[in-house]
């Protein structure tokens, strides 16, 4: 059973291998009454169990609907996400397809590998012409999935075991099957006559560009029904909502309460900076948009407390950053959004073995506001593409990877974590290790943590899709069904096919994959400096070397302890040495925190260390009072 | 309290200090014929106490200045304990003093930040801060080793203050290329915070001496050199696909480690900065039988090269031709102040994208020299120079690739050079510099000059090294 593991008391011990509070597991742990999950927001009580309030939860997820339970309002700062499709997670009923209960069948894997939050692809009733993206009924659950019964069975089942569950919820448009776009078309002066975009012309709104360029040829279709054209900012099938309708407002308000009442801990907020559309405008990050997204804020503050929004813009993070909302609240907007630049720019580094890429995109991060976040991720169910980031300001993403041919093929949405590196086990870990240490929350996706592989056969992005590899038994123990029977092929090829790469067989194997990423999160999550830290990057002599710290202070730390991480990554495939330079360190103590071995005292000289190709260290340091009073013990 | 020991004491220990120095330039066999103390002045009292020398040292009937940081103490911690110059008793035949090289005690060194930020003027020594500069007096210095001529302190990660060791007649030229672009905003060079100088009076009304620069540290920065022998190493390794010819011309755009946007982008920000520099110092325009003139003393560099190395015998027919060449254009050169000394060593780059350092052009050159305008496109020659040079140096330097590998090596550091070279100079056009194809007579006169000069060079001080600009002019004159 996985033991939870405690919040290391950030350097008073500077051993990581400090001893750990007695065993709790989530599970068996009853309403936290005194632990760190359960300070109250602002600070432990003097003479209480110190703990991180944003840190780790170590036991069950708070009741929402219990007044008096205590809140952990800005928990997603330190969670790790695990992004998980309901269709390709677990078959409970052998129909082929995976469904709620199958993943309510495997959260104890999750929590053994130390998941704090589940980010569910889209659950709801559609005609699935784009992934359940197209959304024809807001309020029922997909019938493959299972039922609204199963889902409050998934609430519960993951709060029980400290797992918290937010949803795909796509705002700005429907599927054309939706009972609304049925009403609006045929009932143009009926209640939902207004609900979508039409017009009479395909002439407005010049300036909006054509997002899915290889399908669509406007952002105007005619529909013969209601003889009229309607604006889709994406897929023809997929109508944009009319946001200036007070209705339309108001319908999704309903729909986000629906899901909240039934317990839900957030949203992914799918495409939203496509809400409104004003002529002479790019039609993209209005400020009509911004103001919707603040009242729906204002009503999740309202009703439902330490649940989070979490916003998909695909643009640049100084755009992005507007969806925080105002910076003196601390954010009214999304609690969280993706910063899409990362993952390229951390490929880009390790191609180029240089740090530059990152470094780059670094210091063009602007701050966000205090109680925000950034999300993060290696690969994800679709990705960034070319063209979404082809505008002067993002010209040197686009000279790199448009010059290389391998990087081109490589941005694009078919690709897997594992087959994108080669399947080398040194890029594997090196590329979680950045995503676990860089600024934000990171974003786990299924299958990445044994290494799965992808089907590029498969059209479109169902090459990332396939079903997750659970044992070497028939169909990967996904589904009992008959193979021919499964929504898509499991992987059979003789690398990455599920009788190589399971989890059962990982889960055997101390030295696997999965063990290792699960002992990194267990080493995140004993830092909460990482999620909440400062980023600051090091003079290093080498330029394929990146070296930062992650910091907090005692007064800036929620928990009310210093704590400083250093992240030392060799971004070449050579063996290299760097020199840092640590005199602001000068008599700390470096600790690797894999291994818990003392490294010799930072002095005012460079710090040499020197790294294996795509080798990389954490080192928590420690600072010389304690490091004395090491000595003595 | 220390107290600076009699002129007589100081001069007999640091005579047999000074010799030692690395940044000492008389170490060429010549005795020291007289030492002085120019100048001394006090700029911390107590212990330890820091006193600031102007040197005086003849060699050979020339005189020389150097500039050194003294620090004394009564009790040299054991951190110190290298830099010792000597024992000494003191003035006061109290018990002993300890001097020692003051650059590497950060107690003292924290003294010229807080005269800089207050713009003091102690004895003969005036400190300027630029106008609206920040200098924060709170961080500790490291002294930077390996550097030839200077002595550069990083202070923190925030500052670096170039002292310069051996002293020139006259304002530093790096303090006064820098100060200009920094006052024309230009963001390709580390922002002046302020300098220090010795007064002129001494020197009866002649302009002050550059003695320290203090700047921006650009903490994120690696040099260009280490990012392009990183690309290289990397093309050097590069697998063909199967089926692929390992000994075909090869395509560097296939290495990972491609350098070819860094180095466009490198083109654009020289551009740039030469703009920069015809704004701040103006341009001139030189006739056409300068440039003949300029023709002729490269041929006379190339005949006088090949009469001592015979290796370059076997070009000097092609270099000649594009010597004569130049000497034909008959148009008039339009001259400014460039670099001088540009290759990927001076290039920084930081998170911001590429920045120039060191504007002091070549070391060997005299003060006067290094002022002359020239064309800009002598620095872009420097560089793609410098570009020929980073593609061989893995295979010129002993033991870092196996000699069998060498020929084939020179085919992928050809094809390396060439698609660095071409982007540089589409960065470089691009950015508003004269276009290099262009003016490609012009370059080329440039970078073969600038060829003959590192033949002549290599051979005199490192033959192992000769075949690197030997191997480049055999591809460059086909």
């Amino acid at each position: 059973m996985h033991v939870r593991p405690q919040i290391s008391s950030g350097g008073a011990s500077g051993r990581s291998d400090a001893p750990e509070p007695p065993d709790r597991t989530r599970r068996d742990e009853p309403a936290p009454a005194s632990g760190p999950a359960s300070e109250p927001a602002g600070g432990p009580a003097a003479g209480a169990v110190p703990g991180p309030v944003t840190g780790p939860s170590t036991g069950p997820v708070p009741d929402t609907f219990d007044e008096d339970a205590p809140r952990v309002p800005h928990w997603f700062k330190t969670a790790v996400f695990y992004e998980v499709s309901v269709r390709g997670f677990a078959d409970s009923n052998n129909d082929g397809y995976g469904d709620l209960r199958g993943l309510i069948s495997k959260l104890d894997h999750l929590q053994w590998l130390g998941i704090d939050c589940l980010w569910l692809l889209p659950i709801y009733q559609s005609p699935l012409k784009d992934g359940g993206y197209d959304i024809a009924d807001y309020t029922a659950i997909l019938p493959d999935f299972g039922e609204l019964g199963d889902f409050v069975e998934l609430i519960e089942q993951a709060h029980a075991r400290g797992i918290r569950v937010i949803a795909d919820l796509v705002m700005n448009h429907t599927s054309d099957q939706h009972p609304w776009f049925q009403a609006s078309r045929t009932d143009p002066d009926g209640p939902y006559g207004d609900f979508y975009v039409w017009n009479d012309d395909d002439e407005k709104y010049p300036d909006a560009r054509i997002i899915f360029v290889d399908t669509e040829q406007s952002n105007w279709t005619y529909d013969p029904v209601r003889g009229q054209y309607y604006w889709h900012r994406f897929f023809s099938h997929q109508p944009d909502l009319n946001y200036d309708n007070p209705a339309v407002q108001d319908a999704m308000l309903e729909n986000l309460r629906f899901w909240l009442d039934l317990g839900i801990d957030g949203f992914r907020l799918d495409a939203v900076p496509y809400l409104y559309a004003r002529e002479g405008t790019n039609c993209e990050n209005l400020p009509e948009t911004h103001a919707y997204l603040k009242r729906v804020r204002a009503e999740v503050d309202r009703l439902y407390p330490d649940r989070v929004l979490l916003a998909e813009a695909n643009q640049w993070p100084a755009d992005v950053v507007e969806y925080f909302g105002d910076p003196v609240t601390g954010g009214d907007e999304c609690h969280m959004a993706f910063h899409f630049p990362v993952m390229p720019r951390i490929f880009m580094a390790v191609r180029r073995e240089q740090r530059y890429p990152i470094s780059e995109i670094m210091a063009q991060t602007p701050k966000i506001p205090e109680n925000c976040q950034w999300g993060i991720f290696l690969r994800n169910h679709d990705e960034l593409t070319l063209e979404m980031v082809t505008d002067e300001e993002r010209d040197y993403m686009y000279a790199e990877y448009a010059k290389d041919p391998r990087m081109k093929a490589n941005i694009g949405i078919r690709r897997r974590l594992a087959p994108l590196l080669d399947n080398d086990r040194n890029q594997l870990e090196l590329f979680t290790a950045l995503l676990l240490s860089l600024p934000g929350s990171p974003v786990l996706y299924y299958g990445d943590e044994i290494g799965m592989g992808d089907n590029i056969w498969l059209g479109d992005r169902d090459a990332v899709r396939t079903p997750m590899q659970w044992t070497s038994d028939r169909n990967g123990g996904f589904s009992q069904c008959d193979p021919a029977q499964l929504y898509l092929p499991v992987i059979m090829d003789p690398i990455y096919g599920y009788q190589a790469v399971n989890v059962e067989a990982q889960a055997d194997n101390p030295g696997s994959l999965l063990h290792w990423t699960r002992r990194m999160i267990e080493i995140r999550q004993r830092h909460p400096v990482f999620g909440v830290g400062s980023y600051v990057e090091l003079s290093s002599s080498n330029p394929s070397v990146l070296a930062f710290t992650r910091e907090i202070t005692e007064d800036e730390s929620p928990w009310g302890r210093m704590d400083t991480i250093l992240c030392v990554s060799n971004l070449s495939r050579f063996p290299q040495p760097v020199e840092l330079d640590m005199r602001r360190f000068e008599g700390y103590s470096p600790v690797e925190c894999m291994g818990g071995v003392q490294f010799p005292a930072i002095g005012e000289l460079p710090y040499l260390l020197t790294l294996p190709g795509h080798g990389f260290y954490w080192f928590q340091l420690n600072p010389p009072e304690n490091a004395d009073a090491e000595r003595v013990r | 309290m220390t107290v600076l020991p009699p002129d007589a004491v100081l001069v007999r220990s640091i005579a047999q200090w000074l010799p030692r120095q690395r940044w000492f330039g008389g170490k060429d066999g010549r005795r020291i014929d007289g030492l002085s103390i120019g100048t001394a002045t006090e700029l911390r009292p107590g212990d330890p106490g820091l006193h600031h020398l102007v040197l005086d040292v003849t060699q050979d009937g020339v005189t020389d200045r150097y500039q050194v940081l003294l620090g004394v103490r009564r009790d040299l911690p054991g951190r110190l304990r290298h830099a010792e110059i000597d024992v000494v008793a003191d003035g006061r035949d109290e018990p002993k003093a300890r001097l020692y090289d003051a650059a590497f005690d950060p107690a003292l060194t924290r003294t010229l930040l807080t005269d800089l930020a207050d713009g003091a003027t102690v004895g003969p020594l005036r400190f300027h801060r630029v106008p609206g500069a920040r200098i924060r007096t709170d961080l500790s210095s490291l002294p930077i080793t390996g550097e030839q001529s200077n002595t550069s302190l990083l202070f923190g990660d925030a500052h670096i203050c170039k002292l310069f060791r051996r002293l020139s007649r006259g304002v530093n030229l790096d303090l006064e290329v820098n100060l200009a672009l920094t006052r024309d905003g230009c963001a390709r060079v580390p922002a002046v915070l302020g300098w220090f100088e010795l007064d002129p009076g001494r020197d009866g009304g002649a302009e002050p001496v550059t003695l320290g620069l203090l700047s921006d540290y650009l903490h994120t920065g690696a040099d260009g050199w280490s990012l392009a022998i990183a690309s290289v190493r990397d093309w050097y390794a590069h697998t063909p696909a199967p089926g692929e010819d390992e000994w075909a011309e090869l395509d560097a755009s296939a290495a990972g480690g491609d350098f070819a946007a860094e180095a466009q982008r490198l083109g654009a920000a020289t551009a740039e900065v030469h703009g920069a520099l015809a704004d701040a110092f103006g341009v001139e325009t030189v006739p056409a039988r300068d440039v003949r003139a300029m023709a002729a003393r490269m041929n006379e560099e190339l005949t006088a090269t090949c009469r001592t190395v015979p290796e370059l015998a076997p070009h000097a027919k092609a270099l000649t031709a594009a010597f004569v060449e130049l000497a034909a254009l008959a148009d008039p050169l339009s001259v400014q102040r460039v670099h001088g000394d540009y290759h990927l060593g001076q290039v920084l780059r930081t998170e911001s994208g590429w920045t120039l350092l060191d504007f002091e052009g070549e070391p060997a050159r005299s003060p006067d020299e290094r002022r002359a305008l020239a064309h800009p496109l002598r620095d872009v020659a420097g560089m793609l120079r410098s570009f020929e040079y980073a593609a061989r140096f893995l295979i010129a330097k002993p033991g870092t690739v196996p000699p069998e590998s060498g020929p084939r090596l020179e085919t992928r550091a050809q094809a390396w050079a060439a698609r660095n070279r071409a982007a540089f100079c589409r960065g470089y056009a691009a950015g508003g510099g004269p276009d290099p194809a262009a003016h490609a007579a012009l370059l080329r006169a440039f970078e073969f000059e600038k060829a003959v000069y590192e033949v002549r060079y290599e051979a005199r001080h490192r033959p192992a090294w000769l075949p690197v600009p030997l191997g480049s002019l055999a591809h460059l004159t086909v």
